[in-house]
C-alpha cells in the first residue's frame, strides 16, 4: 500500500490544482499545516485523539449500514441515517484505494444536535489527521463533531472496522 | 532522439492498427482521442478497474493502483489499467473486441421529468452519431463540464429506456449530497442543452434463457431495470419476472402508474414495490419494509433462477444475503461490479 505524499507535496497539489483546494479547503486562507494544526489543538484540549473520533464516526456508521438508507435507533440515544451510492473516490492525500461514496447522518436526540460525514471524512480523519478547511462542503468542526457524536474519554468500545 | 525527450509515441493496437500519440498523457486518453473508449467509472482515477486492457509491450512499471487492483495473474497476463499507464515509448495492445462499440456521442436534452423530489429523469436526443446500439442494463458516461470552478469529470449513468429506441436515451439520476454529477444534473443542466457522453459500457444485462428472474432495486436502480423490462416487453420475451423496487414513502417511488401497466402487457411479470417507512397519508396497503427482508419473505425456501441487482451497496449486500440463503449461488447474481 503506497504510503501518503508528504504534507509539501500535498500542499503543492493543493495549490495547483484549485478544484480540489476548493473541495477540500473551502474559502480557508491557512496553509494545510495551519489548518492540521488548529483542529488537532481542540481535539487535545478535549483530551481525545484523530483514532478514537474516527472510530467513534466509524462505530456509529456500522450500527446505521444495516438500515440501507433507512434510520436506525442506536442506544442510547442517537438516530443513524447512512446513505451509500454507486461509485468510489480518491483520497486527495494521494493514499491507495478507494473511497465509497457514503455519507452517515447522526442525530444526537439527547443534545438535539445533528451532523453529517462521508467515509472520505473519517478515512481523512484517521488517517491525515485532517477535518477539511472552512467553507469546504464536508467541512467537519472537530467540537462539533465531538459534541454530536458525544465522545468522551473513557473508552466506548466502540466497533472496529474498515472506513472505506 | 533520446527515449526521454520522445514526444509522440506509437501505439499499435490489436497487431492492425496503430497511430502516433503525444507522449505525456494516459493510455486511456491517448485511446479516447483516437475514438475508442474503453470503460471507465471513476474518471481515470484508478479505482473503477474497469478500464483493463494487455499491454504486449511498452508500459512502464506497474503502478500501487494497479497492483491493488490486478490479480498476480492478471498482472503475468500484461494486464493494465490504461489510465495508469503513462505514454512514454511505443505501445503494443490488445483490447477487447466490444470495447470497440462504444463512442462519443453528442446529443440534446429534449426533457427534464422530476421523477421523485430527488430523482431527475433526462431525455437525450443523440445528435451525432444518430442511434446507439446497446444491451437493456448497460451504462453510459456523461460528460459534467466543469461549473462553479470544478473541473471537467464523467459519471456513470444507466440507461432507462429500452434499445427499441436508439435515438433517444433515458436516465435517472440521483440527487447526491454535494455530488458534482448529481448537482450539475439537477441546478445547472437545462432544456435543450447540448451534452455528450460515450457508451454504451457493463454486462448487466439480462442472461439469455427461460429462468426465472428476480430483479431488486432501489433509488437510481430503478434505471437499468426499466430498460430491461421495456426491453422484455417490446422483443416479447416471456418469462417469469419479479420485480422487487424499494423506496421511503410513496412521494419517492417513481413510475408506479408505468410499471403496474406493464404488468397487463408483460406476461408472466409482477412489480412488488416496497414502502420502509410510509406516511400516513400514502394510505400505502402494498409491502411495508427494507427491500431485503420483502425479498426474503416473497422467495421461495430455494429459488433455483437468477437475480439481477441495482441499488446502494448496503441494499445489494443484504440481498446477496437473502439470496444466498435461498440457495441462489454467485453465478446467477447479477449487479454492476463498481457499484
Ligand atoms: C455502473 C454505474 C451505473 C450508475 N448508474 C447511475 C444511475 O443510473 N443514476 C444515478 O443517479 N447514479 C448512477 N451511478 C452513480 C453515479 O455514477 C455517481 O457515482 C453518483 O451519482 C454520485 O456522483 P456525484 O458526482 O453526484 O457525487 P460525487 O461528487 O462523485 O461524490 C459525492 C460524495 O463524495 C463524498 N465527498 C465528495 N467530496 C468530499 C469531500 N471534500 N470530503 C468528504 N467527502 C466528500 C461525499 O460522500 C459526497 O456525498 C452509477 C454508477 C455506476 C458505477
Ligand atoms: S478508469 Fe477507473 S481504474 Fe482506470
Amino acid at each position: 500500500m503506497k504510503k501518503a505524499d508528504s504534507l509539501a507535496t500535498i500542499e503543492k497539489t493543493l495549490q495547483n490544482d484549485p478544484a480540489t483546494r476548493r473541495a477540500f479547503l473551502g474559502s480557508d486562507k491557512r496553509s494545510l499545516a495551519e489548518i492540521l494544526r488548529a483542529d488537532a489543538a481542540i481535539v487535545r484540549r478535549r483530551g481525545l485523539n484523530h483514532a478514537r473520533i474516527a472510530q467513534r464516526m466509524l462505530a456509529l456508521r456500522q450500527a446505521g449500514w444495516s438500515g440501507q438508507g433507512e434510520v436506525v435507533a442506536v442506544p442510547p440515544h442517537f438516530a443513524v441515517k447512512v446513505e451509500a451510492e454507486r461509485g468510489y473516490l480518491a483520497c486527495p492525500f494521494g493514499d491507495e484505494g478507494a473511497v465509497a461514496k457514503v455519507n452517515t447522518t447522526v442525530r444526537n436526540l439527547a443534545r438535539g444536535l445533528e451532523i453529517t460525514f462521508s467515509n472520505l471524512n473519517i478515512h481523512l480523519i484517521a488517517a491525515h489527521r485532517f477535518y477539511e478547511g472552512r467553507g469546504a462542503k464536508f467541512r467537519l468542526d472537530p467540537g462539533q463533531l465531538i459534541e454530536t457524536l458525544a465522545i468522551s474519554r473513557r473508552v466506548s468500545g466502540a466497533a472496529s472496522g474498515r472506513h472505506r | 532522439m533520446p527515449e526521454s525527450i520522445k514526444t509522440s509515441a506509437r501505439i499499435t493496437v490489436n497487431d492492425r492498427a496503430a497511430f502516433s500519440a503525444p507522449t505525456g498523457q494516459s493510455l486511456l486518453a491517448a485511446l479516447q482521442e483516437r475514438n475508442i473508449f474503453i470503460p471507465s467509472a471513476c474518471g481515470g482515477h484508478g479505482l473503477c478497474g474497469l478500464c483493463r486492457i494487455q499491454v504486449l509491450s511498452g508500459a512502464g512499471a506497474i503502478t500501487e493502483r494497479e497492483e491493488a487492483l490486478l490479480s498476480k495473474a492478471e498482472r503475468r497476463a500484461g494486464q493494465r489499467l490504461a489510465c495508469q499507464v503513462q505514454v512514454e515509448r511505443d505501445l503494443r495492445l490488445t483490447i477487447p473486441e466490444h470495447f470497440f462499440y462504444a463512442r462519443e456521442y453528442k446529443a440534446e436534452v429534449v426533457a427534464l421529468r422530476e421523477l421523485t423530489p430527488d430523482i431527475r429523469g433526462i431525455t437525450l436526443k443523440l445528435s451525432s452519431p444518430a442511434t446507439m446500439d446497446f444491451k437493456a442494463g448497460q451504462y453510459i458516461q456523461f460528460r459534467i463540464p466543469p461549473y462553479a470552478g470544478g473541473r471537467l469529470t464523467y459519471r456513470a449513468y444507466s440507461i432507462a429506456s429500452p434499445p427499441s429506441q436508439p435515438g433517444v436515451l433515458e436516465l435517472e439520476v440521483k440527487q447526491v449530497l454535494n455530488g458534482i454529477g448529481s448537482t450539475y444534473v439537477f441546478k445547472h443542466l437545462k432544456l435543450h442543452a447540448a451534452v455528450v457522453f460515450s457508451g454504451p459500457y457493463g454486462d448487466f444485462y439480462l442472461r439469455p434463457g427461460n429462468r426465472a428472474a428476480v430483479l431488486v432495486a432501489g433509488g437510481s436502480g430503478m434505471a437499468p431495470m426499466r430498460a430491461i423490462l421495456l426491453d422484455m416487453r417490446d422483443r416479447q420475451v416471456r418469462r417469469r419476472v419479479h420485480y422487487f423496487y424499494g423506496a421511503r414513502a410513496r412521494r419517492d417511488l417513481l413510475l408506479l402508474g408505468e410499471l403496474q401497466t406493464l404488468e397487463q402487457t408483460l406476461p408472466d411479470f409482477q412489480f412488488i414495490p416496497a414502502l420502509s417507512a410510509p406516511l400516513p397519508a400514502d394510505e400505502w396497503h402494498g409491502e411495508i419494509g427494507l427491500i431485503s427482508d420483502v425479498l426474503a419473505r416473497h422467495l421461495a425456501e430455494r429459488f433455483d433462477g437468477e437475480a439481477y441487482l441495482c441499488g446502494s451497496p448496503a441494499m445489494i449486500a443484504a440481498c446477496i444475503k437473502v439470496l444466498h440463503e435461498k440457495g441462489v449461488n454467485d453465478d446467477r447474481i447479477f449487479y454492476d461490479a463498481f457499484a
